[in-house]
C-alpha cells in the first residue's frame, strides 16, 4: 500500500473517529489497547485492576474524542488521558506514594538471577523491563515514554503535567539507576 | 547525558541508550483477547443508556407540564374567577378579531401559510414527544 493511500485512509479513519463512529472507535481501541495497558502497568497498577482503568480510559477517550483538535498526536493525547486516570486511581486507592518509591526487595532477588543467567535478546529485554519496573513509577513512566515510545521531552512533560526540567531530571536519574541495576547485563 | 533537545539520532549514539531503547521496544504487553469487543459493547450500552435517559427526561417534562398546567387552571378557577372570566373574554375577543382579520385580508395565502406552519409544528412537536424515539 502506498504512503498516499495510507495517509488518506488514516485521515478518513480520524474523521470517522471524530464523528463518533463505533467501528472507527473499535479500531482505535484495537490499535492503542496495548499502549494503555502498558501505561497502567508502568504506573504500578495491579494486574487485576488494569482492565478497569483501561476501560475507564477508553470511555473517557470516547466522550472526549469530539474535542480532539489534533494539536498533539493521537497517541500523546491518549497517553495523557491514561496517565491521569492512573493517577486518579492510585489516589483513590491510597497508593499515590508508590509513584516516588523504588522497590528494593525484588531487585535483590533479580540480581542473583542476572549473575547466573546467560542472556539472549528476549531475556535481556525482560530483565531491562523488570529493572524499569523497579524504578519509582514517575521515572519509569518518563523512561518508557522516552525510550520506547520515542516521545520528545516536551511531549512527556505535557503528558505527565510537569516541567521539561523535571522530565530531564527523571530521565537522568532513571538512566543512572538503570546503569547500576543492569551493570551485569550490559 | 543531557536530555535537552533529544531526538532518536542522539540516543542512537550511546550504546546503553540503544540497548535500553531496543529492550523496551521489544517488550509486548499482554492484553485480554476480547478486550476490544467488550469495550465496543460497553460503549454501545452507554449510548443506549444516554438515549433512554433523554426519552425518560422528555416524558417527565411532558408529564410535569401537564400537571403544572392542570394545577394552574384549577388554582385560577378557584381563586381568581374574575381573571378566568376576563381570560375567556380575551380569548373570545381574540378569536373574533382574528376572524375579522382573516376576512379583511380576504383569505390571504400568507396567513394560511403561517397558520399551517404553526399547526404543523405543533403536530410535529406532539408526535415527536410521543413516538420520536422510535424514529431516531
Amino acid at each position: 500500500m502506498s504512503g498516499d493511500v495510507r495517509k488518506k485512509q488514516n485521515k478518513r479513519w480520524l474523521e470517522e473517529l471524530l464523528a463518533g463512529d463505533h467501528e472507527a472507535f473499535a479500531r482505535f481501541v484495537d490499535k492503542y489497547k496495548e499502549m494503555v495497558f502498558l501505561c497502567c502497568r508502568t504506573m504500578g497498577i495491579r494486574d487485576y485492576e488494569i482492565e478497569d482503568v483501561a476501560s475507564e480510559t477508553f470511555m473517557a477517550a470516547y466522550k472526549g474524542i469530539r474535542r480532539y483538535r489534533g494539536q498533539a498526536e493521537l497517541s500523546t493525547w491518549l497517553w495523557t488521558i491514561t496517565y491521569r486516570k492512573g493517577i486518579d486511581y492510585l489516589r483513590k486507592s491510597g497508593r499515590e506514594n508508590q509513584l516516588f518509591v523504588e522497590q528494593d526487595e525484588k531487585l535483590a532477588e533479580r540480581r542473583n538471577v542476572q549473575v547466573s543467567a546467560e542472556l539472549e535478546n528476549k531475556e535481556q529485554a525482560d530483565i531491562v523491563w523488570e529493572a524499569v519496573g523497579r524504578l519509582p513509577k514517575l521515572w519509569a513512566m518518563a523512561t518508557v515514554l522516552f525510550y520506547r515510545e520515542e516521545k520528545k521531552v516536551k511531549e512527556i512533560a505535557k503528558i505527565m503535567r510537569v516541567s521539561q526540567n523535571t522530565v530531564k531530571t527523571y530521565l537522568f536519574r532513571s538512566r543512572k539507576r538503570l546503569q547500576e541495576l543492569l551493570a551485569d547485563v550490559v | 547525558m543531557l536530555f535537552e533537545s533529544i531526538s532518536m539520532s542522539v540516543i542512537k549514539k550511546d550504546k546503553f541508550n540503544i540497548m535500553l531503547s531496543h529492550a523496551l521496544q521489544e517488550h509486548s504487553e499482554p492484553v485480554p483477547a476480547d478486550f476490544t469487543d467488550r469495550m465496543s459493547r460497553r460503549i454501545r450500552e452507554a449510548e443506549e443508556q444516554k438515549v433512554l435517559a433523554r426519552v425518560v427526561m422528555q416524558e417527565r417534562l411532558a408529564l410535569a407540564g401537564c400537571i403544572v398546567l392542570g394545577i394552574m387552571i384549577v388554582f385560577s378557577v378557584a381563586f381568581f374567577p374574575s381573571v378566568v372570566a376576563n381570560f375567556k373574554e380575551l380569548v373570545e375577543t381574540s378569536i373574533r378579531q382574528a376572524t375579522q382579520t382573516i376576512n379583511t385580508i380576504q383569505y390571504g395565502l400568507y396567513l394560511y401559510a403561517v397558520f399551517t406552519g404553526i399547526f404543523g409544528f405543533a403536530v410535529y412537536g406532539f408526535v415527536d414527544l410521543l413516538v420520536g424515539d422510535r424514529w431516531r
